[in-house]
């Protein structure tokens, strides 16, 4: 969507336009749903966050500054939702550090599953498992960008930004690289899928864990 | 820098990935589209100030019960709330400042539940799981009603 799009929605929504309200959601819901994801929240708190940021926008619609900045905005506020969950949980709940569990989960079937269930599409069954397991082995970092670039509809570079905090110009550079990571992933896994689970990531985290405790 | 085809492929790829294997779940996209009810054109936004669990020197664990204190502000106006309990059986009591009695309701879901301040500025009531929001009507030195941040715990 359009920046100056977007802003005419939101001017709409403000004014009463249900439509305009429909519309903003249609555009940007895998967006904000991706950034609660990104920053590896479970379902239940994923799911507290998009309320909360829908209700956030309704009871501020006549309050935005920047309306064609609205993408943005969303992304902002899913990323510090996310973030004050995952601070008030963390002296509770131990945070799981796993590179897949959380990670595009599903909450009815395993992956594998869901991907032989789905329709096919220009992923065959073999090639989507196998991205699967090879983003799973990605440094967290590329994860945490890609989660938030692959949304649907496609989000602009500015709010991926904002979604994360960082400079836009970073966005650019910082995906050719992780897609190329991806890449390599992708061959190795076929290569010597047994070993997928004895990843560097995998020791790392058990490491920290064992360092907190 | 000019993108590489490839690069598109790929990226198209893991969005049918994505789209696949984690997609908004249905009842959430009826939830954010429901949401519009609640917009509130005359109204003045009271911000959280104070959150328990994000502040290291108090323990809001107590003899095992979990409670959460909040605190919000808008001109002139203070809400402090204690919410107990967990999922669909929680208990919010609040407390305004300056003390008057008031017109206080919850709203969350697509409910509005009354809760009205007593003459010392008490009110309380359940509260359900999900995010809520609180709204307190306008009094003798506001002439607009306040409406908190909404938050999820």
């Amino acid at each position: 969507m359009q920046q100056s799009e977007a802003g005419s929605l939101v001017k709409a929504a403000a004014g009463g336009d249900e439509a305009a309200w429909h519309a903003l959601v249609e555009g940007f819901h895998g967006l904000v749903w991706s950034v609660a994801r990104a920053y590896r929240l479970g379902s239940a708190d994923a799911a507290d966050v998009f309320q909360t940021v829908w209700l956030r926008l309704a009871e501020n619609l006549n309050r935005i500054q920047n309306p064609d900045h609205i993408g943005a905005w969303l992304a902002t506020t899913a990323r510090r939702e996310s973030l004050r969950i995952i601070r008030s949980h963390v002296r509770t709940v131990p945070m799981d550090d796993t590179a897949l569990a959380d990670f595009l989960q599903s909450d009815e079937a395993s992956p594998e599953q869901a991907v032989l269930d789905a329709e096919q599409g220009m992923l065959d069954a073999q090639r989507a498992i196998a991205m699967w397991r090879a983003f799973g082995n990605l440094p967290a970092r590329c994860q945490r960008l890609l989660r938030v670039l692959i949304a649907t509809p496609r989000p602009s570079y500015v709010d991926v930004a904002a979604a994360l905090d960082v400079p836009v110009g970073s966005i650019g550079p910082t995906r050719a690289r992780c897609l190329r990571q991806l890449r390599r992933l992708l061959g190795e896994v076929s290569e010597t899928e047994s070993q997928a689970h004895l990843n560097k990531r995998g020791h790392r985290g058990e490491n920290e864990r064992a360092g907190r405790a | 820098m000019p993108d590489e085809p490839d690069d598109t492929e790929l990226e198209e790829q893991l969005r049918e990935l994505g789209a696949r294997l984690d997609p908004v779940p249905p009842r959430l996209l009826s939830v954010a589209a429901d949401s519009y009810i609640w917009r509130t054109i005359d109204s003045d936004l009271a911000e959280l100030v104070f959150d328990s669990a994000l502040d290291e020197h108090v323990t809001a664990t107590r003899g095992g019960e979990y409670a959460r204190l909040l605190t919000f502000e808008a001109g002139g106006l203070s809400v402090d709330v204690q919410v107990t309990g967990s999922g669909q059986y929680r208990r919010i009591v609040g407390q305004l400042t300056p003390p008057q009695r008031l017109a206080v309701a919850v709203r969350q879901g697509q409910n509005l539940t009354g809760m009205d301040a007593d003459e010392l500025g008490r009110f309380g009531g359940p509260l359900g799981d999900g995010p809520f929001s609180l709204l307190c009507s306008a009094g003798a030195d506001r002439d607009r009603p306040v409406v908190t941040d909404w938050i999820s715990l």
